[in-house]
């Protein structure tokens, strides 16, 4: 099948770049193997935490410094202008599906961790606890961490310890407490059994929310304040939060758990949503096993499901991630970019690839690794000559360390939307 | 002995994915999800194979968890395999009975009026509910009063004017239920400058592997591999099918489930529309006339599976004025036979309730879908007539 744009990888990069592509009226298609590592994240959009080890602040001030000297940095090839485009795209295009991110104007606001620590971010979704709440806090005197009997992807207790070690809450006391919810015993299933999803799915159900919202208000009566795992429904979460508070007349709030993750969710499905309400095509399932190239164009590529079918387009976007989601492969002395055989930023020799000591303040240098690209996202192949209508964005490129930085979803958007824009403009010209 | 090929429950990092997306574990506890029937304890079952846990027979095999899974496991064939290999093999009528629908077709088509008054009739269900554990809430579909092959006898002549071939691969549904569907079939090819060949094909094995009798659907799979390949005049002729699930079984279920060789034909079947669609690219573009109905189109699961739904939706966006909403993709939840039976009937019905909702939050003229029993299914449950893409297709043709 033909098509303008082909974007191989359905994560934060490449359904940014499928939802610019499709709004700009190109016949656009997605690939996707499995979901994305959304189901897995925090759910809020990290766009530089740290660096140098610091914590950042002003991630825009720190945008410039890294850009002045980092020159391979996908942010170098953003450009912070692009950087904020895309930031403000991404924002809008959420709410058009009715996500409502949360800004701390140009500064990072903290989110707790489900270990209660606080981490640097730049969007949270509005029912995650923020400094918006944080500043209503100052006053407040007691929160209460509530968890539900039996789950056990969410520990209370932890995140009320560590939350009280932290100088910002040091005349505050913190309560983990336990509630018992009848609805998840109804079926005889134990909930020890239960994953957040089972949990955010008896909060989708109408009938439950003031039941529940009964019970936390019975166990956190007292409470300023009252934070829970965030299993608040995947698609109904706005009703849901609000009626949570105006029945408990609590401020609820939402910490990620361990995945599944609900709060990841409910963005895949924002973003998928939209981009089928543009007009794209969404193939799910399918892997893209090879390519054909000549004289450095990519003429089409093949799935595993189609190994004799060639799918063409006018341009390409590869945003299959790093090696956890299978953009990247390692194998014992060798890593390699398994679709078009890319240049890849590595070190040859294994044991330089990570560092002995896993929580090292240097990181492992495997993060760093990835696909090279010119300042347009295009990459380099294997004989160093750019391939002309490849693009690439999110976690597959190289030179940025996602975990270090603190600027995964950050680095996915820019990228994602630059390549989009790239290849717009491109396609207009061409016309 | 553990194949090395058959470890892909290794690669599984218990994400739990695949259960998010499970439609059954959605809607039952009974069932306590892919990850868990899957990879979880196919270690213990390997071990010791009386460490099967039998809820895995909630599973309706519509394979929403490998399309979700980032990990490549073949968690629903993993499932499907330890169903046979570890159960406890029950002698059931009805199993035997339903998953045989090339002998229930013939017998259905020949005393067609006369099946098709007794399934409706209230008592008689009540009769198969108590006995057979058929649920009496099911709608069964109606058998022809012709089979298809029959019909095709009387146009095989004309096929000969076509120098290029098709093979196609009609299935039972087509057979012995619709055979409307191979007709339109035939006519859209015929449009396209080519003449349709059959073969004496089988039942694919679906509601076989479906209901456990695992032999009998390799000795299908086996027929069906040896008569289409000896049929192919050549490596480039296509063996199209209209049905997705039957598609998915001669190119996937085959190798993956029943370790059949399928190599002299995985790369001639095509799912019909995209057999049409390579067609148009190559130039050869059917003349089509305006049809001005609003469709809702659903994506069956095993057409997902596949990667080919995008081919439909491609297709019908090619009919003049046709309005196509695309549905979120839901399981209807049906999967073949497993809504025909009492102990399934009542999880089958809440896993299509949010498809119901969103087909008629749609307001179409009619659905439009590629899979027989989704059509069973939604035309059961919603006040909306289901229409085959090929027909819609048929129908356009000037």
């Amino acid at each position: 099948m033909r098509y303008d744009c082909i974007i191989i990888g359905a994560g934060v990069a490449g359904l940014t770049a499928g939802i610019r592509c499709a709004k700009e009226g190109l016949h656009t298609a997605i690939i996707s193997s499995g979901m994305s590592a959304l189901h897995f994240s925090s759910g809020s959009i990290d766009l530089l935490g740290y660096r140098d080890n610091a914590v950042v602040y002003k991630p825009f001030e720190a945008i410039d410094q890294l850009t002045g000297t980092i020159a391979q940095h996908p942010y170098t090839k953003c450009g912070k202008p692009l950087i904020i485009e895309a930031l403000l795209f991404f924002k809008q295009e959420c709410e058009q599906q009715g996500l409502f991110l949360f800004d701390n104007g140009n500064l990072n606001h903290f989110h707790v961790t489900t270990l209660g620590t606080l981490k640097p971010t730049y969007f949270s979704q509005r029912s995650v606890f923020n400094e918006d709440v944080y500043s209503r806090f100052k006053a407040m005197k007691k929160i209460v961490i509530i968890n539900f009997e039996g789950y056990r992807d969410f520990h209370p207790q932890l995140a009320a310890a560590q939350l009280s070690k932290h100088s910002l809450f040091a005349n505050c006391e913190i309560v983990a407490k336990q509630i018992e919810m009848p609805q998840l015993q109804d079926d005889g299933k134990y909930p020890h059994e239960f994953r957040s999803i089972d949990i955010a799915r008896i909060f989708e159900k109408e009938a439950n929310i003031e039941k529940i919202a009964d019970l936390i208000r019975l166990a956190a009566k007292d409470a300023d304040f009252v934070v829970m795992p965030a299993v608040m429904g995947i698609t109904n979460f706005n009703q849901i939060h609000n009626k949570l508070q105006s029945r408990t007349r609590l401020l609820v709030y939402e910490v990620p758990t361990l995945p599944p993750s609900i709060l990841g969710m409910r963005i895949d499905n924002a973003l998928k949503s939209r981009f089928a309400e543009l007009g794209g095509v969404y193939i799910a399932g399918d892997k893209v096993v090879r390519a054909d190239i000549t004289d450095d164009v990519v003429n089409a590529i093949y799935t595993n499901s189609h190994p004799e079918n060639p799918m063409e387009a006018q341009c390409y976007i590869l945003s299959t991630g790093s090696f956890f989601s299978g953009g990247l492969v390692s194998e014992f002395d060798n890593m390699y970019e398994p679709i078009f055989k890319l240049k890849l930023h590595h070190e040859p020799e294994r044991n330089k690839w990570y560092n002995q000591n896993f929580f090292h303040r240097d990181s492992h240098a495997f993060l760093q690794y990835g696909v090279l690209t010119d300042e347009s996202l295009r990459p380099y192949d294997s004989n160093n000559n750019i391939i002309q209508n490849l693009y690439c964005s999110g976690a597959i490129m190289a030179h940025y360390n996602p975990i270090k930085e603190g600027c995964g979803s950050g680095v996915a958007i820019s990228t994602g939307y630059k390549a989009a824009g790239q290849i717009i403009n491109l396609l207009k010209r061409m016309s | 002995m553990i194949k090395l090929e058959n470890i892909s429950f290794d690669h599984c990092i218990k994400c739990t994915v695949c259960t998010i997306y499970c439609p059954v574990a959605r809607v039952t506890h009974l069932y306590p999800g892919p990850k868990q029937s899957g990879p979880d304890t196919e270690r213990l079952r390997i071990k010791n194979p009386e460490l099967l846990d039998v809820s895995l027979k909630y599973c309706s095999n519509c394979k929403r968890c490998e399309i979700a899974c980032p990990s490549d496991v073949k968690i629903a064939d993993i499932i499907q395999t330890a169903k046979w290999r570890y159960s406890k093999k029950e002698l059931r009528i009805r199993d035997f009975l339903l998953s045989r629908t090339d002998l229930m077709g013939t017998f259905g088509t020949l005393f067609s009026a006369i099946v098709n008054f007794f399934t409706h009739l209230g008592m008689v269900k009540y009769f198969l509910d108590v006995i057979f554990k058929i649920p009496s809430g099911r709608t069964f579909p109606n058998y022809a009063s012709g089979t298809f092959t029959k019909w095709f006898k009387s146009v095989r002549k004309y096929q000969d004017n076509y120098a290029d071939k098709v093979i196609y691969f009609h299935g039972c549904y087509v057979n012995y239920n619709y055979p409307q569907l191979g007709k339109d079939v035939v006519k859209v090819v015929n449009a396209l400058g080519k003449g349709v060949i059959i073969t004496k094909e089988k039942c694919c094995g679906v509601p076989l592997i479906a209901n456990g009798y695992i032999k009998k659907a390799q000795s299908h799979g086996r027929h069906n591999i040896k008569v289409l390949s000896s049929a192919l005049p050549d490596d480039k002729t296509k063996i199209v099918s209209a049905s997705s699930s039957c598609t998915l079984a001669l190119k996937h279920e085959y190798p993956n489930l029943l370790e059949l060789d399928n190599s002299p034909i995985i790369n001639n079947i095509t799912y019909i529309t995209q057999f049409i669609l390579e067609e148009f690219e190559k130039g050869n573009i059917l003349r089509l006339k305006p049809l001005s109905y609003t469709v809702a189109y659903h994506s069956p699961c095993h057409l997902e599976r596949m990667g080919s739904a995008a081919f439909t939706i491609e297709l019908l966006r090619k009919i003049p004025a046709l309005t196509v909403k695309i549905l979120h993709s839901e399981c209807c939840g049906i999967s073949g036979t497993y809504g025909f039976k009492n102990e399934y009937y009542g999880i089958s019905q809440s896993v299509g309730n949010e498809l119901f909702r969103i087909i008629d939050e749609a307001k179409p003229d009619f659905v439009v879908t590629d899979c027989e029993t989704c059509k069973w299914q939604i035309e059961m449950n919603t006040k909306y007539k289901v229409i085959h893409p090929i027909s819609l297709l048929a129908e356009a043709i000037e």
